[in-house]
């Protein structure tokens, strides 16, 4: 998933130089766009998340004067300014969401879908998922996700957000027991099958 | 399965695209990265100094008297220039953030509306004007003040009382006498006489207290209207001190600006700042290249409150100062809040 550990220089070395050679940035971009590109994704869909997606790397280029070159690793950096992005689609997130809750219907995977009957079988739970995600507040959602989908750690998911590491524990555990709450009323009939579906 | 394992299968269907897949999003990026700007082209042709400040108060010196630090107005922006959204980048400095880690730990004020929020502090500016015989004079200008500023409304409402204490010459030239001519106490004076700052540079408590909490949009709301480029920085830099000198922000809103101040590109640390009145702290400081000056934000090491500012030459030239002295310094003593302000006298 991380492709940093590629026995090369660290990111850091690569942004360093990019303020003397612009064109290094792409290095940046070619270690972790496909990683960015499916997160984002994930979240808002794949047509919001070109726009995000060029954005966050053209927004880091234009920041790369501020980035802390003691920070061997980009990846919370540019998560950071991918989830500031994200912010301003907001709505268009908790929207697809709501879809999902009430038509059982994802938007946002519903091109990639083609196995219809199975997508049936995980409604409910789906759409209690979907349901406690599009109600949880944005902070709550961003820390959750960073390190579900992420795959950030709670000390690069604290960097990414710019709070402090309680903080992203705390809105995790609440975010967490939310979503645990809200798979645990499910009512049973309507579950066909415990089973996750799509693997 | 627990929560985090749905979630973790949730909308997994998303494929991982590859590189080849992304080619044309790598060379979008690669297109744009070829037409920015260079640093240098970038960089802002040299601003004159203290010409962008308003003054409030005294009238002190039968020439303009300039005092930096205290209100920016609206030519300092680009009210043509498009709306870019500026994005908060990684908060780098440690000093800001422990700043904002720290607002808890003040008593918070409460001013109701009607009431006035009184900021007594020490100030030093560079002021420039003619000598008697028309000659071009420059000093270092010292006050204590206070100042009354109404919780709702501009600086027009304001009411100031100051002492003016002994000038210092400005490093490298001499102290004319008309320097000290007004030393001693004046007011209760009218603050401001006029106040045309843009919406988005107000800084009385009533629009503080409804700028956002959360720092990526504190960041936004300190870039309005700038455009990106280096002059950006330095001016939003800037207005971070428009918010802390005789503004007062909650709390939250406080944390906020400490943390999106912290992502200002360029922000460094400065171990031993002094205030206006000698307090020793460590500041969170950004050079401004243009005028040749490190513009530093000071606090106290242990508690982190606010202390003062100060900017030091960094380049003789640009400054037209010796490297290390001091230009500017503030010392904020005290914030409280009156029901009322002091009856203005007229001094005229």
């Amino acid at each position: 998933m991380n492709e940093t550990s590629r026995g090369e220089a660290d990111d850091a070395s690569f942004i360093e130089r990019s303020r003397r050679e612009p064109e290094a940035f792409a290095e940046v971009f070619r270690r972790y766009a496909p990683d960015i590109t499916r997160y984002v994704a994930r979240r808002l869909g794949e047509d919001a998340a070109e726009d995000v997606v060029a954005e966050t790397f053209l927004t880091a280029f234009r920041q790369r004067e501020g980035y802390d070159l003691a920070r061997p690793h980009a990846r919370p950096w540019l998560y950071g300014i991918a989830t500031n992005l994200m912010g301003r689609h907001r709505r268009t997130e908790v929207r697809q969401l709501r879809i999902l809750e009430r038509t059982g219907v994802d938007p946002v995977t519903a091109p990639f879908t083609e196995r219809t009957d199975e997508r049936l079988i995980a409604e409910a739970s789906r759409r209690n998922l979907a349901n406690a995600l599009a109600a949880l507040p944005k902070g709550h959602r961003d820390a959750l996700l960073l390190v579900a989908w992420g795959d950030l750690s709670y000390p690069e998911a604290a960097e990414a957000l710019g709070v402090r590491l309680g903080t992203v524990r705390s809105r995790i555990n609440r975010a967490r027991n939310k979503l645990r709450k809200e798979l645990g009323e499910i009512n049973p009939m309507a579950t066909v099958s415990e089973e996750p579906v799509y693997e | 399965m627990n929560e985090m394992t749905q979630l973790k299968r949730f909308r997994s269907e998303i494929p991982r695209r590859d590189l080849t897949e992304l080619q044309t999003q790598e060379n979008r990026l690669l297109a744009a990265i070829a037409d920015q700007p260079s640093a240098g082209v970038e960089r802002a042709v040299r601003r004159p100094r203290f010409t962008n400040r308003l003054r409030l108060g005294l009238t002190g010196l039968a020439v303009a008297t300039v005092t930096a630090g205290t209100l920016t107005i609206v030519t300092d922006s680009e009210p043509d220039a498009p709306q870019t959204i500026h994005t908060m980048p990684m908060a780098a400095s440690q000093v800001l953030k422990r700043a904002a880690d720290n607002v808890g730990k003040t008593p918070e004020l409460y001013p109701e509306p009607g009431q006035f929020l009184v900021f007594e502090s020490q100030t030093m500016n560079p002021s420039a004007g003619q000598d008697r015989k028309g000659r071009p004079e420059i000093h270092l200008y010292r006050t204590k003040r206070k100042v009354w500023l109404p919780v709702e409304g501009d600086a027009t409402g304001g009411v100031i009382e100051s002492e003016l204490l002994p000038p210092k010459p400005f490093p490298g030239r001499p102290l004319s006498p008309e320097a000290s001519e007004d030393v001693g106490r004046h007011g209760p004076s009218k603050l401001a006489d006029f106040d045309d700052r843009a919406e988005y540079l107000r800084s009385d408590y009533t629009y503080v207290s409804r700028l956002p909490t959360e720092p990526a949009k504190m960041y936004e709301h300190l870039y309005s209207h700038l455009g990106h480029n280096a002059q950006a920085d330095t001016d939003a830099w800037g207005r971070v001190r428009d918010l802390l000198t005789e503004a007062y922000l909650p709390a939250a809103q406080r944390a906020a600006l400490f943390r999106a101040a912290a992502a200002i590109p360029g922000v460094i640390t400065v171990d031993n700042a002094v205030d206006a009145v000698g307090r020793k702290g460590i500041a969170a400081a950004r050079v401004d290249p243009v005028i040749g000056e490190r513009q530093e934000y000071i606090f106290d090491r242990k508690t982190y409150m606010y202390l003062g500012e100060r900017s030091v030459v960094i380049d003789a030239a640009k400054a037209e100062a010796p490297v290390g002295s001091v230009l500017t310094s503030s010392a904020q003593l005290k914030v409280s809040v009156a029901d009322h302000a002091p009856a203005v006298v007229d001094e005229d």
